[in-house]
């Protein structure tokens, strides 16, 4: 059988990776809404969507570097959204639609590196991809087009380090006890 | 209705309606999702959640784009406002008519998606539970050695994911003594068919968007 293919466990593991950060998203709910409230007033109410975007990208780099297999990334990212949705989560199906987008964000950073280097490099990659992709979307989901450009270029750069510091430094340091405990394939 | 072509109903309304700036079908799909949630029962608890969830992001964007975009357009301001509501009233009728066992079955028979996909998630779905109990635990024992676990510390993901690693171990042992096996061809208990019916509905609705698209501001 081929090497190089997700097999049962892997993917209830990715499954379980994504129902690991719903739990533990669900927490962090409340930051989104509370942005949302000290920024609408200055104009700049979207912004919370791009300062909170790495906390709900993280499951899939996460899953890139725990499953060193192409694909996983995607999935954990986007079995994360089928979870949310089954849950009876509100924004159901358009999670389906955000998770795959993201999903293949976080995919991309692995795909440049070739699926063999599992640095600080790859992570930087990912979340570099993960911000254009998603800012992609967003563009069209949330009306960017309307916003001036001193805006959209202030929300590119707050999502690019909200990816980077959530996705990309917190997944490190997760990826890093991981290997610490031996607990990543080679 | 057959639950795949449900789903593949929705995530193609929700993307034609993203790439396309109308406030019509918008209202209309809300108001056609809302008549057939009172259809199915759904209580007023959950119409009050409904309203809440996209109020906040709704209001920022509505507010972003009437008063502090360039354009200042009221119209744009109102597709997008309504486009949340319109996101996820479709989610709910969703989520709130669908089974998601049924989902599995119907996308395994189908749409031929491998059933290691679909049995895998499925199981994983019903451990829901118990990770979040997981979770309390590895925050309480943290707690009583004085330490918290805060949700960006990574010690907290590590251990859950420690839990996630044996469980999946776990788990895919048990259906495979169960006589899972990835990759063979499955009996089945339950069918789940695509009828005319269903293709009927799908299609009509799809028609009727399209016209509401092009004839409706």
């Amino acid at each position: 059988m081929a090497k190089h293919q997700l097999h049962l466990r892997d993917i209830i593991l990715l499954a379980l990776i994504g129902i690991i950060f719903g739990v533990i998203y669900f927490a962090a709910g409340f930051i989104y809404n509370g942005l949302t409230i000290l920024l609408t007033p200055i104009g700049y109410g979207p912004m919370a969507n791009d300062l909170t975007m790495g906390i709900w990208c993280m499951a899939g780099p996460l899953a890139g570097f725990l499953i060193r297999i192409p694909g996983a990334a995607f999935l954990g990212e986007f079995f994360g959204a089928v979870v949310e949705m089954l849950l009876g989560d509100q924004w159901g199906a358009v999670n389906l639609i955000s998770g795959t987008v993201q999903g293949l964000g976080a995919e991309l950073g692995f795909t440049f590196t070739f699926y063999r280097t599992y640095n600080w490099l790859t992570l930087l990659i990912s979340s570099l991809t993960l911000t254009l992709v998603t800012f992609g979307w967003d563009w069209f989901r949330n009306g960017y087009s309307h916003f001036s450009g001193q805006m959209l270029i202030t929300m590119l750069i707050a999502r690019f380090i909200s990816v980077f510091v959530f996705s990309g430094i917190i997944v490190k340091l997760i990826a890093n006890m991981l290997q610490r405990a031996h607990l990543i394939k080679q | 209705m057959n639950p795949s072509l449900k789903l593949f109903l929705i995530l193609f309304l929700s993307l034609e309606l993203t790439f396309t700036n109308k406030l019509w079908v918008n209202i209309i799909v809300i108001t056609v999702c809302l008549v057939l949630l009172i259809h199915y029962h759904f209580r007023w608890q959950q119409f009050c959640w409904l309203i809440f969830i996209p109020l906040f992001p709704a209001i920022a964007i509505f507010t972003t784009i009437v008063l502090f975009s360039p354009g200042h357009s009221l119209f744009y301001g109102l597709v997008l406002f309504s486009r949340l509501y319109m996101y996820v009233s479709l989610g709910t009728i969703f989520t709130f008519t669908t089974n998601p066992l049924a989902l599995a079955r119907s996308l395994e028979q189908n749409c031929h998606l491998p059933s290691k996909y679909a049995y895998g998630v499925l199981a994983a779905l019903n451990l829901i539970p118990k990770m979040k109990q997981a979770v309390t635990t590895i925050y309480i024992a943290g707690q009583m050695r004085g330490v918290t676990l805060h949700w960006w510390s990574p010690t907290l993901y590590f251990k859950a994911i420690l839990v996630a690693l044996q469980w999946s171990d776990q788990l895919a042992q048990a259906m495979e003594s169960h006589g899972f096996v990835e990759g063979q061809a499955r009996t089945r208990t339950i069918n789940i068919p695509i009828t005319a019916r269903d293709w009927v509905i799908t299609s009509t609705l799809i028609i009727l968007i399209q016209i509401i698209v092009i004839a409706l501001p």
